[in-house]
């Protein structure tokens, strides 16, 4: 529990990443906890251009050659920069109270996850086409390459999910996205972003899988 | 009452023309009424590809502004009965016409004719809301590339929302033996992404190129690849039943077309 309240934390952004490390953190663990992090996500980030971002401690020049260099080495990415980023570390203080989620991104977002609206999509959604709700979205088919499904609340794909999935589009990070096959172009929720690997095998037929964000980080489970 | 298809693909060059030319030329054959719209207004070709660009007097531009009847711009194609060919205007644009025009053409022509089959131009603007206004049924073209492939269900998608529905597919340019080395998407993989009914599969032939220089469609020569393969289509649009061609693709897939039309829906 220790570890948890202050640990390592990554967020996804439109830029890239940020990575929060808490005032006073043992550098060696910080550095450590990244490189675990990077590698169980470097799916998400293999082949991907992005600026990543810390917040929190202040690091020395040496320290953060040091960060960027295992971000080089174990995310697959191309990491175009790592710097700090000024903004005001509010994800700090709420971390302590080890609710990172609950916070506000954009002011209120939609909550109603658990039990709320709900639109019904009884197609396949195609190339060109955008639906935006505000609630959940389940949709009786597949989603193309080239649709978009934006939702303030979860999205759940009866079908392949091949285009691209935007979930607690206004902030909710505990939003889901749920496909019986998942292989989209990309998915988001609330701010994190994250995009399938190209060269990756991607099974056939039904192999539910359910993404959600961990740390500020999208993650992808069988279910 | 005739029926009115249209055969539409989004991307270009995908074989729109070739396909209207045989069709239209296999239903006659079969001795249907048949005529041929082309709206691909300024870049017209159906009239090449059919050998009967030197016949050319009136097109539909003067037809829908009504500078002649509608008789008098309809060219017959002598070598088969009941075949005729409405030409696009060359020198004109694809705003020259409304859909409204369109729709009034098709119930003329509907008097007339079993099928008038309609060339639309590449696209999603004016000429192809043009080509789709007054369709009864719709043909979308592919070929097995990833692009042509996302611009044919961008078009599924256009169709559905103007109320043109279960449109078929056509799979044109297939080549077996890059497919079976994975170097060709499959029909499989196609028809699992569009997830609309398939009434054809025109493999990548020469004869089509040397048929389309001399005017003369592919579906009447007995020893083209893809002139059976059209000829098969020809059948399914007057409703038989005609399996597919044996082009030496992925086995199951047939099996696997009825499971997906099985569970997914419509
Ligand atoms: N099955 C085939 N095998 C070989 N060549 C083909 C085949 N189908 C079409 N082609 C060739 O591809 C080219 C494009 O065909 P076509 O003109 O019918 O396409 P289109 O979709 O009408 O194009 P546009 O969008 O420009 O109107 C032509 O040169 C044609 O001969
Ligand atoms: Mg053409």
């Amino acid at each position: 529990m220790e570890q948890e309240i202050k640990g390592i934390v990554f967020k996804g952004n439109s830029e890239g990443l940020i990575i929060v490390i808490p005032e006073n953190y043992d550098f060696e663990q910080a550095l450590e906890e990244i490189e675990r992090k990077v590698t169980s996500a470097s799916r998400f980030f293999k082949g991907a251009r992005m600026k990543v971002a810390y917040r929190g401690q202040k690091l020395t020049p040496e320290q953060e050659e040091a960060v960027k260099a295992i971000l080089d080495e174990k995310s697959g990415a191309i990491i175009e920069s790592f710097a700090r980023d000024e903004e005001p570390v509010r994800e700090h203080i709420s971390h302590q109270n080890n609710n990172t989620h609950k916070v506000p991104v954009r002011g209120p977002f939609f909550t109603g996850i658990d039990e709320g609206s709900c639109k019904f999509i009884r197609s396949t959604v195609r190339n060109g086409v955008r639906i935006e709700y505000n609630g959940n979205v389940v949709v009786l088919g597949d989603v193309n390459p080239g649709a978009e499904i934006v939702a303030s609340g979860n999205v759940i794909v009866l079908g392949i999910l091949r285009g691209m999935v935007h979930a607690g589009a206004d902030g909710n990070k505990d939003a889901f996205i749920y496909a019986l096959n998942l292989k989209p172009t990309q998915i988001r929720i609330a701010e994190a972003i994250a995009r399938m690997p190209e060269d990756e095998e991607s099974a056939h037929g039904i192999c539910p899988e359910m993404a959600t964000v961990k740390d500020g980080v999208i993650i992808v489970e069988q279910m | 009452m005739g029926e009115v298809i249209v055969i539409t693909s989004g991307k270009g060059g995908v074989g729109k023309t070739t396909t209207t030319a045989n069709i239209g030329t296999g239903l006659a054959v079969s001795g249907k009424k048949v005529v041929l719209v082309d709206t691909d207004i300024g870049l017209r070709n159906l009239d090449v590809v059919m050998g009967l660009e030197n016949r050319i007097v009136y097109d539909l531009v003067d037809v829908v502004e009504k500078t002649c009847r509608l008789k008098q711009a309809l060219i017959k194609d002598k070598r088969y009965d009941g075949l005729y060919l409405l030409p696009a205007a060359q020198t004109r644009d694809k705003n020259s016409v409304k859909p409204e025009q369109m729709i009034e053409l098709c119930d003329e022509l509907r008097q007339e004719f079993d099928y008038i089959i309609i060339d639309c131009p590449a696209g999603i603007e004016q000429g192809f809301k043009n080509a789709i206004a007054g369709a009864d049924r719709a043909i979308v073209v592919t070929t097995p590339e990833v692009s042509a492939v996302r611009d044919a269900d961008r078009i599924i998608g256009l169709l559905e929302s103007q109320e043109i529905r279960n449109p078929r597919l056509i799979v044109n340019r297939v080549r077996a033996d890059m497919v079976k080395r994975g170097d060709m998407m499959s029909i499989e993989d196609i028809v699992d992404i569009l997830a609309i009914g398939l009434i054809g599969v025109v493999p990548d032939d020469e004869q089509i190129i040397i048929s389309t220089n001399k005017g003369e469609p592919a579906v009447t020569d007995n020893k083209s690849m893809a002139g059976q393969a059209y000829r098969n289509i020809t059948k399914r649009i007057m409703g038989e039943d005609v399996p597919l061609m044996d082009l030496n693709t992925s086995d199951g897939f047939l099996s696997k077309m009825k499971r997906l039309f099985g569970i997914k829906p419509a």
